[in-house]
């Protein structure tokens, strides 16, 4: 009996292959354009969280200011909360923080004779390539010491000395930044775009020398490391405390987690891609209507089968089941075909623009095939429910 | 056979068949009003863009601390070795011919607080010239008096928001609010205005600059906003006071110049990318609306092979039978076309009066757009079915029952 159900469903679906053929169409279509679009943004989601974690996972970022809803705390203008080397210092007594970095930031001319260029110049500490998981490609980083003394060493991202030096040495060349005299003792590794942001068009020096570069006393932030034992949230509230304490009682300021910092990113781009592939679904919504055009003209042309199959005795349950059927294998053939279109632009996608990430994860094809399937059965029950509800000898008198 | 056979034909056709042709129409419906519903909604977001930069005023120069070729980051650094000073703004002023009016501001976060209640508050600090460069209006008092830039009386102006919270229906005029460990007598209050571009003017303090810079221990203007005399002279203008910078910084272009316009075309172009990107997708629909277009007249060409063969019997020829098919799925997509853009200008109009303030409205191409692209729809996925009724030999279609 089930096979029956199975055969005859498959032989109405054959006997009209162009009509099946462009049912199903609408289906892959609109599975297919889904699946690309969520692929994309989940693609894009992955690029950036392992853009964010190439930092690593055990790092808490202290800005100050506090949090608004607008977002990164007090990256814009200034405030009266201030962030000092003295803070950071402090900092290292935490239990379990096991290395940071002071930052000040600006932007200065870098000129090596004739040449210069306009970048962003890091105030910072020998400890940037453990932090941030930096390498240097050439030479060494800023050397140990005293945080507050000046020094007169910086070193270079790659693309800044290529910019400035081409192919010949830098090391031990002197440059001068902002009009002032440095010696380049080192080169970093490339490290690429990190939001859009070249880390390579870059100079790095001491953050007492920044302070006086830039004529101020103030921090960024602080970035601190800490030892992949202690828990991320313990160190966060030892942080807190010593910076409320040192504040004179109040919480001026933000301590972030990277768990933290990257639950926000993931939650943002996985919204962002739900509203794409719903934009995407409209189409699986027009396949549907599609499908139901279809099953209700066969249910028309098949009035006559339909009174032969009913006098022999099929049920009214039978007669809706096998057109739901029909309606069901109609879409899931669909569905299946759009996933392998979906998956195989992705792959062209990727082929043809490497910079373009696409990812289609496992969830997506199960949720894909899920849709599909409901639609079917969705847009099958108007003609099953008009097919099972014939008078069988008004039906087979249409013949 | 006519043309208005010929429509007469197709009518007849569709009339045959209320519930398949209403079905194939709903689906072309249903794409031509997600993607005008998705463009108005882009076209909305660019004009309150745009719409809220012109509230800045026209013809502005807005210059920055600081100048990098580092991709991705510009505008936001405050710090650079030359800093951006009160004589800057000055010079600028003075020597630039059509500076009109020179707003120098610092920004910045600060604890306020009266009495006992406090909150954190943005504080602008800048000059009487603000008022007019951002166009703002005062609910009661003054704004900050006009006078030299260095000399910086302690008072303030304060955002709408700022007063109902930390003073409540008390009047702030005359009283003291305490902005970090200084002192500033309130001489107005700004009327309310919401979010413009990210800042919340209700929620800010504003301050003389000169005071502004002690507050925040800083040396350098975060901006200065410059307003030219007339849009003509907005280049000139650019190059003179980047190169009375220069001049006054030891050689140094380390400031960052960008004229309203740029900006404005750039917010503009991103926007109309990503409406146009959206239309896309929404568009992908309509796609599979012709495919079901396709497939109803399918049927019934081969439904209605009897009625081709006679026509063809008669005389009518292969063309006509052609055009014929070709006006029936015509009908039925610009129906379906119709259809959803009354939708969408419904659902428009719903919006616009929920959200007064977000100016929903379809871009203007939408209309002509719409309706010729219902109609090509329509067109390209008639033309197979159509071509299979004029190929069809008239006596066996008519020999077979």
């Amino acid at each position: 009996m089930q096979r029956d159900f199975w055969k005859l469903a498959w032989e109405s679906i054959a006997a009209h292959p162009l009509r099946s053929a462009l049912t199903t169409l609408g289906i892959v279509i609109g599975v297919a354009s889904v699946i690309l679009l969520t692929s994309l943004g989940e693609g894009t989601r992955r690029s950036l969280v392992s853009e964010f974690s190439q930092f690593g996972t055990n790092l808490i970022t202290i800005h100050r200011g506090k949090t608004t809803t607008a977002g990164i705390p007090g990256a814009v203008g200034g405030t009266i909360r201030k962030l000092t080397l003295g803070d950071a210092e402090a900092l290292r007594r935490v239990p379990g923080v096991d290395a940071l970095v002071p930052v000040a930031f600006g932007s200065a001319r870098v000129e090596f004779g004739e040449r210069g260029r306009d970048v962003v110049v890091y105030g910072v500490t020998s400890e940037v390539p453990k932090v941030w998981r930096f390498a240097v490609g050439g030479g060494r980083f800023l050397p140990r010491g005293d945080p507050a003394r000046a020094s007169s060493f910086a070193v270079l991202g790659p693309r800044l000395k290529r910019e400035l030096f081409g192919e010949a040495n830098a090391l031990g060349e002197h440059v001068k930044i902002g009009g002032r005299r440095f010696s380049v003792i080192g080169v970093m590794a490339s490290k690429g775009q990190v939001f859009g942001f070249d880390m390579d068009d870059t100079a790095y020096i001491a953050v007492a020398s920044a302070h006086s570069l830039f004529n101020t006393e103030d921090l960024l932030e602080i970035d601190v490391l800490f030892s992949l034992g202690a828990s991320g949230d313990s160190v966060k509230e030892g942080i807190r405390e010593a910076l409320i304490r040192r504040h004179g009682g109040e919480e001026d300021f933000t301590v972030r987690t990277q768990a933290e910092s990257l639950d926000v990113l993931n939650r943002v781009l996985s919204v962002v891609t739900a509203a794409v592939g719903g934009i995407g679904a409209i189409s699986l919504l027009v396949g549907a209507i599609g499908i139901l055009t279809m099953m209700w003209i066969a249910v028309g042309e098949r009035t006559a089968e339909i009174g032969l199959l009913k006098a022999l005795g099929a049920t009214r349950g039978q007669i809706a089941r096998l057109f739901l059927l029909e309606a069901a294998l109609l879409s899931v053939v669909g569905g299946g075909v759009g996933v392998a279109v979906g998956m195989g632009l992705g792959a062209l996608i990727r082929l043809a623009i490497p910079a373009i990430s696409v990812h289609t994860a496992p969830g997506f094809i199960a949720a894909a095939l899920a849709v599909s399937l409901a639609v079917g059965l969705g847009s099958g029950v108007l003609p099953a429910r008009r097919a099972s509800r014939l008078d069988p000898i008004e039906a087979l008198r249409a013949e | 056979m006519s043309f208005r056979d010929l429509v007469g034909f197709a009518i007849g056709a569709l009339r045959g068949h209320r519930l398949r042709s209403g079905l194939s129409l709903l689906g072309v419906a249903i794409g031509v009003a997600s993607v005008i519903l998705l463009t108005s909604v882009g076209e909305g977001a660019r004009l309150y863009v745009t719409g809220e930069f012109a509230t800045l005023g026209s013809n502005l120069l807005i210059v920055f601390p600081g100048k990098t070729e580092t991709t991705g980051i510009s505008p936001f650094l405050t710090e650079a070795p030359h800093a951006l000073t009160l004589e800057d703004a000055e010079a600028i002023l003075h020597h630039v011919r059509s500076a009109r009016r020179v707003a120098p501001i610092v920004f910045g976060v600060a604890a306020a607080r009266v009495g006992d209640r406090r909150r954190d508050v943005g504080v602008i600090g800048t000059t009487s010239e603000f008022l007019g460069v951002r166009q703002i209006r005062l609910r009661s008092g003054r704004y900050l008096p006009a006078g030299e830039l260095a000399r910086g009386q302690r008072v303030c102006v304060i955002g709408s928001k700022v007063q109902s919270e930390l003073f409540g229906a008390r009047n702030p005029l005359g009283e003291i609010l305490h902005l970090g460990e200084e002192r500033f007598r309130v001489i107005g209050v700004t009327a309310p205005r919401g979010l413009s571009i990210g800042q919340d003017l209700d929620e800010i303090v504003h301050v003389p600059v000169s005071r502004g810079m002690k507050l925040f221990n800083k040396i350098s203007l975060f901006r200065i906003l410059v307003e030219i005399s007339s849009h003509q002279e907005i280049p000139a203008a650019r190059r003179n006071a980047l190169e009375l910078l220069k001049e006054r910084h030891e050689g140094f272009e380390d400031v960052t110049i960008w004229t309203q316009d740029s900006v404005l075309a750039t917010f503009s172009r991103v926007l109309s990318l990503l409406t146009a990107a959206l239309g896309g997708i929404a568009a992908i629909s309509l796609t599979v609306a012709g495919v079901g277009i396709m497939n109803v007249m399918l049927v019934s060409v081969s439904e209605r092979r009897r009625e081709i063969g006679l026509l063809k019997a008669i005389g009518v020829m292969p063309r006509q039978v052609v055009s014929a098919f070709l006006v029936e799925a015509a009908l039925l997509s610009t129906a379906g076309g119709a259809l959803g853009l009354a939708a969408a200008l419904g659902a428009t109009r719903l919006m616009r009066t929920m959200y007064p303030s977000f100016p929903a409205r379809p871009p203007f191409w939408v209309l002509p757009a719409a309706l010729s692209v219902s109609i090509g729809v329509g067109l390209l996925f008639g033309a197979l079915p159509a071509r299979r009724a004029s190929r069809l030999d008239p006596v066996a279609a008519l020999a077979r029952r």
